[in-house]
This record gives C-alpha cells, sequence and structure tokens, in this order.
C-alpha cells in the first residue's frame, strides 16, 4: 500500500468500485445466518462476563476449582484444526475431484467426533465437582458448552449429508455452493470455540 | 466511468467507501459498550481504577480514541462526497450515482456519531464516574 | 452488458414465451399446491390475512380490559384474567401481529418493487410463514386453556421465576417467542439476500423504493436484535424447567441480566416495527402528492441512522433501575440524538407535501392520521430522554398513553393506508371510498379518545398493569373516556374488514396503476400474474413507472435476456449497482416447507409440556425434512462436471 494507492483510491474511480459484488445468493444466506448466530453466542459470551462482574471475586465461586486446561487445550487441537481439511474439500470440489471432497469431509467428520467425545470427557469429571444447578457458574458453563457442543453437532450432520449427497454425484464443480456453505459454517463453530476457550477456560486465570 | 485503476487501488477505494459510510457508526459502537460497562462494572465492583488506571482516564480514552475514528471517516466521507458529484443526465453513470448517495449517508451518520461521542464526553466531565 | 446491444433489441414476448411463462409459474388450484405454494404473493396475502385475525383476537383482549377499566371496582375479569390478557394484548400486538403483518407486505411488495419474479429462497418463504402461523396459534391457544403469559410482555424477573409464577404461563411465552423468532430471523435473511441480489438490472442502490430500503434495515436489525432475545427467552426457560441460575441472586444470577437483554433486543424492536411502516409512508404520501419524495439521500440516511442507533438507546428503559449516573448519560445521548433522524423523515413528508399537488384519497387520509398521532408520540417521547422525567411517569398510564401513540400512530395507521393502497395490486378489485372515509374517522377519532385520556391519568398518578382502581382519585372520567374511544377505534376497525370483503365481493375491477404510482408493482397487472414481471424491466430512475425509458424496456425494448420464459427463472444482479449477472433457476411448490413447520411444532409442544420424547421426534423430523428438501437433484456425471 503505497500514498500514491491511496491517492488512487480517493479518486472518483477507485470509491466507485463496488465492493462486495457477484457472490450468490447462498453465500449471503450462509453469510446472514452466521452473523445472526454469532449475535446469539456474543450475547451469551456477553452475559457471562456480566454475570461474572456482578458476581465479584471468587470466581468460580462456592469454592470451585479453576477450570483444568489440559483437555481443553486438547480439544482445541483437535477441532480448530479441523478446518482444514473443510478447506481442503472445498478446494477440491472447484477442481472436480470427489474423492478429495470425500477424505476431507471424512477427516472433519472424525475431528469434530473426537471433540465431542473429549467433551463427554470432560463433562463426566466436572459433573463430580458442580452440576448445571448449583450455581451460576456451573450453569453458565454447562450451557455454553452445550451450545457450542450442539452446533458442531449440527455441523456434523451437515458434514453426513454432504459425504451421501457428494456420492449421489449432487455436489460438483458447477454446483460446489453445498459444500461452500458447510464450509462456513464449519469455519464459524470452530471460531466460536476460540472465543469459548478464552471466555470460559482462560479468563479466570487473568 | 472511463478511467482505468489498479485492482489494488479499487479495492481499497471501495473499503474507504464503506468506512466514510460505517466508520462513525462503528466507532460510536465502540465508545459506547466500551464506556458504558467499564463504567458500569468497575463501579458495581466498588472499584476507581481499572488494572491501575483511573476510571475517568480510562473512560477519557473511551471517548477520545473513538472520536478521533469518528473523525477520519469524516474527513473520508466529505472527500468522497465532494468528488463523487452525479452527473445531471438521469442515467448518468450509475455507479456514481449510488457512491454518492452512500456518501451522502455516511456524512451524515458521521457526523451524528461524533455527536454522539462528545455527549459523552460531556457527561463524564460533568459526573463523577459513579454517583447514583 | 448483454442487453444493451443493438442485436438483441425489440422482442417483446410473443403469445409462446407468455404460454411457457405461465406453465412453469403457474400453480394449478389444488389442495397439494395450497399446501406447497412457494408464490410470495399468497404467502404475503397469508401472512397479512394471519396477523389480522391475531390483531383482531388481541383488540378483543384490549376491549375487555376498557370495559373492566370503565368504571371503578368493576368486576367484569378476575385479576388473574386481567394479567394473562394484557400479558397476551403487548406480546401478540407486537410479535404476532406487527412485525408479521408488515412482513406480509414486505412479502408481497419486495419483489414486485424491485421487479423479481420471486424472494430469493421461496421455500425458507413458505417455511416462515408455516413457523409464524403455528407459534401464533401455539400461543393463543394457551388462552382458552387458562394458561397463557401473565408476566407482562417484558416479563421481568423475579417475578417470572418458577417461584413467583408457577405454572405454563410463562413458559408459553418463552417458547412460543423461540419458536416465532425462526419465523422470524428467516424472513429476513430472505429479505436482505432478495434485496440486495434480485433487483432489476440498473437498480443501483440510489434507486431502491425506500420501502425496501425500509424493509432491509429492519431485517438487518431483526438478525442482531432478535437473538439476544431469543437468548434471554431460552435462559428463562433454563431457569424455570431445569433449575439453572441465570437469574436467582441467592446462587450468583443477577436480574438485572433479563432487562439488559431483553431491551437491547426491546428498544431497536420499536423501530423493527415502526420502520417498515415509515416506509409505507413514503410510498403511499408522494404518490398522492404527485412527485416524487423530498430529499431521497437524507430519508435513505435516516433509515440507517435509525437501524444502528436503536441499538445504543436500550438502558433509557432502565432509568429507574439505580446505575451509575454515568452510564445514563451515554444512552442519553443516543437517546436524544436518535430524534434526528426520526423528526427528518416527518420533515422531509411535511415537505413532499408543501411542493406537491395532494389528492385526498382514503390512503392518504391514513397517512395523515398517521403523521398527527406519530408527532403526539414522538413529543411525550422526547420527555423521557430526561432522566428526571422519566423516573416520576415510569409505570404510569402516561407510558401507556406514549406508546400507543407511537404504535397506533406509528404502525396501524400506515399498515391501513398500506392495505388501501395496495387492495387493488393485491385483490385486483377497487373498494368503496365511502366506507373508507367512514372507517377513517371512527378510527381516528376512536383512537385519540381511547389513548390522549391516559396521559392526563397517568398525570393524576394511575399505574399502568392495575386490573381496577379505586373511586374517588379523579381517574374515573378519563377512564370512562377512554373505554368510549376503544369501542369507537373497535367499530372502525370493523368497517376497514367490512370494506375489504366488500371489495373482493362487489368491487370494481382494478385497473394495473389506479394511482398513478412510481414503483415497479404498478407497472404489471392488477393482482400480478404468477411469473410477476412478463418481461424484468430494465430501471433507469428512482421513478421507473413515471420514467419512459424503463416503461419502454419492458415493451418495444423487451430483451430475450430479461423474458426468461424457458424454465422457472428470475434474474441475479449485483449487489451495489445491479448489474446483470445470471439468470438464476427458482424451485418448485413443495411441501416440505410445511412438514418442517410441523416438526418444529412438535419441538416446541414437546418442551412445553415436558413430553421430550415428542420434541426428540419432532427434532428428527426437521433434521430429516430439511435433509430432503436441499437434496441436490439428481444429475449425470458429465453434466455434474465431475473429474473423478
Amino acid at each position: 500500500m503505497t500514498p500514491a494507492d491511496l491517492r488512487t483510491a480517493l479518486r472518483p474511480a477507485g470509491l466507485v468500485t463496488e465492493q462486495p459484488v457477484g457472490r450468490s445468493t447462498a453465500w449471503w444466506g450462509v453469510m446472514l445466518f452466521i452473523a445472526t448466530e454469532g449475535t446469539v453466542f456474543a450475547a451469551l459470551l456477553g452475559s457471562y462476563f456480566y454475570l461474572r462482574f456482578q458476581h465479584g471475586v471468587p470466581w468460580p465461586p462456592d469454592g470451585i476449582a479453576q477450570p483444568d486446561l489440559r483437555l481443553p487445550l486438547v480439544m482445541t487441537a483437535v477441532l480448530v484444526p479441523s478446518s482444514l481439511p473443510v478447506a481442503w474439500a472445498e478446494a477440491g470440489i472447484r477442481r472436480g475431484r470427489r474423492w478429495q471432497v470425500r477424505a476431507g469431509l471424512l477427516a472433519t467428520l472424525v475431528m469434530g467426533g473426537t471433540f465431542l467425545g473429549l467433551q463427554g470427557m470432560e463433562y463426566h469429571e466436572n459433573l463430580r465437582e458442580y452440576t448445571v444447578t448449583t450455581n451460576v457458574y456451573g450453569s453458565l458453563f454447562y450451557v455454553i458448552t452445550t451450545f457450542h457442543g450442539a452446533h458442531v453437532t449440527v455441523g456434523l450432520f451437515m458434514v453426513c449429508w454432504l459425504l451421501a449427497a457428494a456420492g449421489r454425484g449432487g455436489v460438483s464443480a458447477r454446483r460446489p455452493e453445498p459444500v461452500r456453505v458447510v464450509a462456513y459454517y464449519w469455519h464459524f463453530v470452530d471460531a466460536v470455540w476460540v472465543a469459548i476457550l478464552f471466555t470460559v477456560y482462560l479468563s479466570p486465570r487473568l | 466511468m472511463s478511467e482505468r485503476v489498479s485492482s489494488r487501488a479499487a479495492l481499497v477505494g471501495g473499503l474507504l467507501l464503506w468506512f466514510a459510510v460505517l466508520g462513525g457508526a462503528l466507532s460510536w459502537a465502540v465508545h459506547s459498550l466500551a464506556a458504558w460497562s467499564i463504567d458500569e462494572l468497575a463501579c458495581e465492583a466498588g472499584h476507581d481504577d481499572l488494572a491501575g488506571v483511573p476510571l475517568v482516564g480510562a473512560i477519557a480514552l473511551a471517548v477520545l480514541l473513538p472520536a478521533a475514528g469518528a473523525t477520519a471517516a469524516l474527513v473520508v466521507s466529505v472527500l468522497a462526497w465532494r468528488r463523487l458529484r452525479p452527473e445531471p443526465r438521469e442515467d448518468g453513470d450509475r455507479a456514481t450515482g449510488r457512491a454518492h448517495l452512500l456518501a451522502v449517508v455516511g456524512l451524515w451518520l458521521n457526523l451524528l456519531a461524533l455527536a454522539m461521542i462528545v455527549f459523552g464526553g460531556v457527561a463524564a466531565l460533568v459526573l463523577p464516574p459513579c454517583q447514583r | 452488458m448483454p442487453s444493451s446491444t443493438a442485436a438483441a433489441r425489440g422482442t417483446r414476448p410473443g403469445p409462446e414465451a407468455m404460454a411457457s411463462l405461465t406453465r412453469h409459474w403457474a400453480e394449478a388450484p389444488s389442495l397439494r399446491t395450497w399446501f406447497g405454494t412457494v408464490d410470495h404473493k399468497r404467502i404475503g396475502r397469508r401472512y397479512l390475512v394471519t396477523a389480522a385475525v391475531f390483531f383482531g383476537f388481541a383488540g378483543a383482549s384490549a376491549v375487555a380490559m376498557r370495559t373492566q377499566l370503565a368504571g371503578p371496582e368493576a368486576g367484569i375479569l378476575s385479576p388473574r384474567e386481567y394479567n394473562q390478557l394484557f400479558t397476551m394484548h403487548g406480546t401478540a400486538m407486537i410479535f404476532l401481529f406487527s412485525t408479521p403483518m408488515l412482513f406480509g407486505f414486505g412479502n408481497f411488495l419486495v419483489p414486485l418493487m424491485i421487479g423479481a419474479r420471486d424472494m430469493a429462497f421461496p421455500r425458507l418463504n413458505a417455511f416462515g410463514y408455516w413457523v409464524f402461523l403455528f407459534a401464533g396459534l401455539f400461543m393463543w391457544a394457551s388462552v382458552p386453556a387458562g394458561a397463557a403469559p401473565n408476566g407482562g410482555w417484558f416479563a421481568y424477573v423475579p417475578l417470572t421465576d418458577e417461584r413467583n409464577t408457577p405454572g405454563l404461563h410463562l413458559d408459553v411465552y418463552t417458547l412460543g417467542l423461540l419458536f416465532l423468532g425462526i419465523s422470524t430471523t428467516s424472513g429476513a435473511v430472505n429479505f436482505i439476500v432478495t434485496a440486495l441480489k434480485l433487483r432489476a438490472p440498473g437498480m443501483s442502490l440510489n434507486r431502491v423504493p425506500v420501502f425496501v430500503w425500509a424493509i432491509v434495515a429492519t431485517s438487518f436489525m431483526v438478525l442482531v436484535a432478535l437473538p439476544v432475545l431469543n437468548l434471554d427467552n431460552a435462559l428463562l426457560f433454563l431457569d424455570r424447567r431445569f433449575d439453572t441460575r441465570f437469574f436467582e441472586p441467592e446462587r450468583g444470577g443477577n436480574v438485572l441480566l433479563w432487562q439488559h437483554l431483553f431491551w437491547i433486543f426491546g428498544h431497536p424492536d420499536v423501530y423493527i416495527i415502526v420502520m417498515p411502516a415509515l416506509g409505507i409512508v413514503s410510498a403511499v404520501l408522494p404518490v398522492f402528492c404527485r412527485r416524487g419524495i423530498v430529499g431521497y439521500p437524507l430519508i435513505v440516511f435516516s433509515i440507517v441512522a435509525i437501524a444502528i442507533i436503536s441499538f445504543g438507546v436500550w438502558v433509557h428503559h432502565m432509568f429507574a433501575t439505580g446505575l451509575p449516573q454515568l452510564s445514563y448519560g451515554f444512552f442519553s445521548a443516543a437517546s436524544t440524538v436518535i430524534t434526528i433522524p426520526s423528526g427528518l423523515q416527518i420533515f422531509a413528508w411535511l415537505a413532499t407535501m408543501l411542493v406537491g399537488r395532494i389528492v385526498v384519497s382514503v390512503p392518504f387520509l391514513f397517512v395523515v392520521g398517521f403523521l398527527v398521532t406519530f408527532v403526539v408520540g414522538g413529543v411525550t417521547g422526547v420527555m423521557f430522554a430526561l432522566t428526571a422525567f422519566d423516573q416520576q411517569t415510569t409505570d404510569t398510564y402516561f407510558v401507556v398513553a406514549h406508546f400507543h401513540y407511537v404504535l397506533f400512530g406509528g404502525a396501524v395507521f400506515p399498515i391501513l393506508a398500506g392495505v388501501y393502497y395496495w387492495l387493488p395490486k393485491m385483490t385486483g378489485r377497487m373498494f368503496s371510498v365511502r366506507l373508507g372515509r367512514w372507517a377513517f374517522w371512527l378510527v381516528f377519532v376512536g383512537m385519540n379518545l381511547t389513548f390522549f385520556p391516559m396521559h392526563v391519568s397517568g398525570l393524576l398518578g394511575m399505574p399502568r398493569r392495575v386490573y381496577t382502581y379505586p373511586g374517588g382519585l379523579g381517574w374515573d372520567p378519563w377512564n370512562l373516556l377512554a373505554t368510549i374511544g376503544a369501542y369507537v377505534v373497535a367499530a372502525g376497525l370493523l368497517l376497514v374488514a367490512v370494506g375489504v370483503v366488500h371489495a373482493l365481493r362487489r368491487g370494481a375491477p382494478a385497473p394495473d396503476d389506479p394511482w398513478g404510482g412510481d414503483s415497479l408493482e404498478w407497472t404489471t397487472s392488477s393482482p400480478p400474474k404468477p411469473y410477476n414481471f412478463p418481461v424484468i424491466p430494465r430501471v433507469h430512475s428512482l421513478h421507473p413507472n413515471w420514467d419512459p425509458r424503463t416503461v419502454e424496456s419492458t415493451g418495444p425494448g423487451a430483451t430475450e435476456d430479461r423474458i426468461l420464459a424457458e424454465g422457472r427463472t428470475t434474474l441475479c444482479t449485483s449487489e451495489l449497482d445491479g448489474r446483470y449477472e445470471r439468470p438464476v433457476e427458482m424451485p418448485e411448490e413443495t411441501r416440505k416447507p410445511l412438514l418442517a413447520a410441523v416438526g418444529l411444532l412438535m419441538v416446541f409442544l414437546g418442551l412445553l409440556l415436558a413430553w421430550y420424547w415428542v420434541a426428540a421426534a419432532g427434532a428428527a423430523l426437521v433434521i430429516g425434512t430439511l435433509a430432503a428438501w436441499l437434496w441436490p437433484p439428481r444429475r449425470t456425471p458429465q453434466e455434474a462436471g465431475v473429474a473423478g
């Protein structure tokens, strides 16, 4: 970005550049859906901070230990990289490589499934200490993580659907939209997990 | 539009127009969320500082930084508004007409946003942060 | 651009093309298509009729309440019944009448106004309607069951937690609104994508009708505001049913969280209701002033500004809750500034009337009724921006008077103006002008007679939401006046309904353009054919129907690439400048949206009645239906372009 570029950009010919442009209806649909879902999560995590600061110290309350970080970090290491095979599958559909789509989606399916399994293990551990009814901290912890887990589950349903549809040849280089939509949704679910990791697991230690 | 510009300059130009439209509103959103949550949560917790920074200073930051952002957006929108004169002919280049409309919308939006941030700043000057 | 080449010029669609269009778009009149229609015009009309029926229920609740309040110490309604009626009145008027009614107008009009053949996602549109219908029935069915919501339309905790309000009442509220939210959200996504991608070629953003701007801005507000309400309701449901502790102070929860989340949604919602209604005014008023609206760019600015700033004013509903005064200051600033764009629209309309040549028709009368009442509501609204005054009048009848002036004035009058204005287009029939004028005067006089006295009783200290009151406090005459007014309004609204039925039965056939309107819906037949436009127009100005070049583009200037008779097809254009991109296939009728909505109904009924296996079965039905709905059509590998 040079100053000359900036000057050109501020000329009428630069300012009238149409942006965004040429997106499909499906692209807009999934983006708006993600925006509204993102607002739910933003409000939910905002409520976490609101309740936490209104509550005051100590947080977590009632002698509950700080969240253990080992398992969540493993979960992160499983879920966040699962965006890569989806992106790879999306690249594959554009070139019409159906095997690449299938391989990428299968990898995502395995990683997402592992994540849910690890979450189950974590719940098994935590439920001995506190439950959703113990106090507001328990309510927040379980509701936030379960809500996210439900989104992962929905994402996995989508991946399964896509695997089945791709098997029938309904997804193709000319119609890459379904793969793209699922990919965007999956990236979104991953990004939300990062926000949750920060809010629920890391921020109490700050 | 006969003039050709490089694709990078075009990209920046398109983004700058959106900054001219929404920059002020975004700055104001940052201002009101930051200033309100700092004030309400710190006072609720009985603090008059935020990690060492006095509360008044934190609120001042939450006023001044967004005000700078809104001013920048205002400048860009005025520039865009002056440069994008639509041709008088009804069916002149419609991209210019569209961009001009967006610039006008942005210009007024930025003014309102700046006004709201300034009013918030005035309130912060007058009222002690935790008075109920 | 292909259409500008001289070679493709001058092909008005022949009889063959017309027959092909009809074959691809028409729905045979059968029960199958009745349940499976995806035609935005039929869906739009259904939205309007269903919302009008819910309006009738909510209005009847209001008349019952006013009858109870006509004099002191009346015993027509018990306190329990009164609580349920005022809660359902408010909840239904806001969620089941205003927004769906305006979405109904949007559904019918947006594709017509932008020159498209349907919404961007027609099946999602049908789904949205069915969900709205079921959610409305879900909530209203609780009234005869004696389990209607009873915590006021904003349902503050701790009043509404399990301890203080046992029973299903609030579960109906939380689940009903969550259910309805699915419909509203899908509708909003559909409006935005439709308006961004399906505009007729040439319709750059500076040529988009104000009504479409208003619907799109409203939809953006819905997408940001509604999730917050949904979260709030979900948390309350979890607290009540599964003993979570979000709103329970003894276990670390916080009751103010409910209020914050509710009003983050609630104040934008006022504009979600009013904005499309203002859009109707901006569509109707200039036509009867015989000129384009004054200050179009400023009106667009005002719409965008309101959509944004309305998110920064929510705390002004909570000036009485004891937060730090400085934090009130930030919200006072926004609450004061937001009056500027609102006022701007009023002045733009006044200026349009001033420089135009006014034709006093029935829709115009309702627009004037709107202007008068809305300004009164606006004036009392500005008064609340003063924290000190707000704290004196909060929870009194003064507030009731204020928001009825805003909502009755700001939503009901424009809606009625819209009903009369577009009735010829929707039904192909003209209405009786005499009936319309009578209806207007009854509604206008009755409305003021009902709500003006409430200012006085409010200033005299009468609290809202009391089921009765003792005599001798100076409130009696004002309450009696208000009750008489309520009956007058009811009579006027009944006349509106009579007028619509009369038009349908006896009305003269309507011409395509009875008012000399400027937007694209008046360029097509009344009622429009299933495909809306035989030729998708090429738009050359903000007032396409007053612009000979646009009119020519659908006649002698028609081109093959805008007729698109081979298939069920409409046009995709670019987002900002409306450049021609490509034709897109539109889906045909299907009953899967209905099936998915039935599945959702099972989910919510199951949750309400704690029959969780029903909810699970419903969820399975929804997932299965969606999978089948989205299932790609079978194609050969060559056609699909697969290499390996």
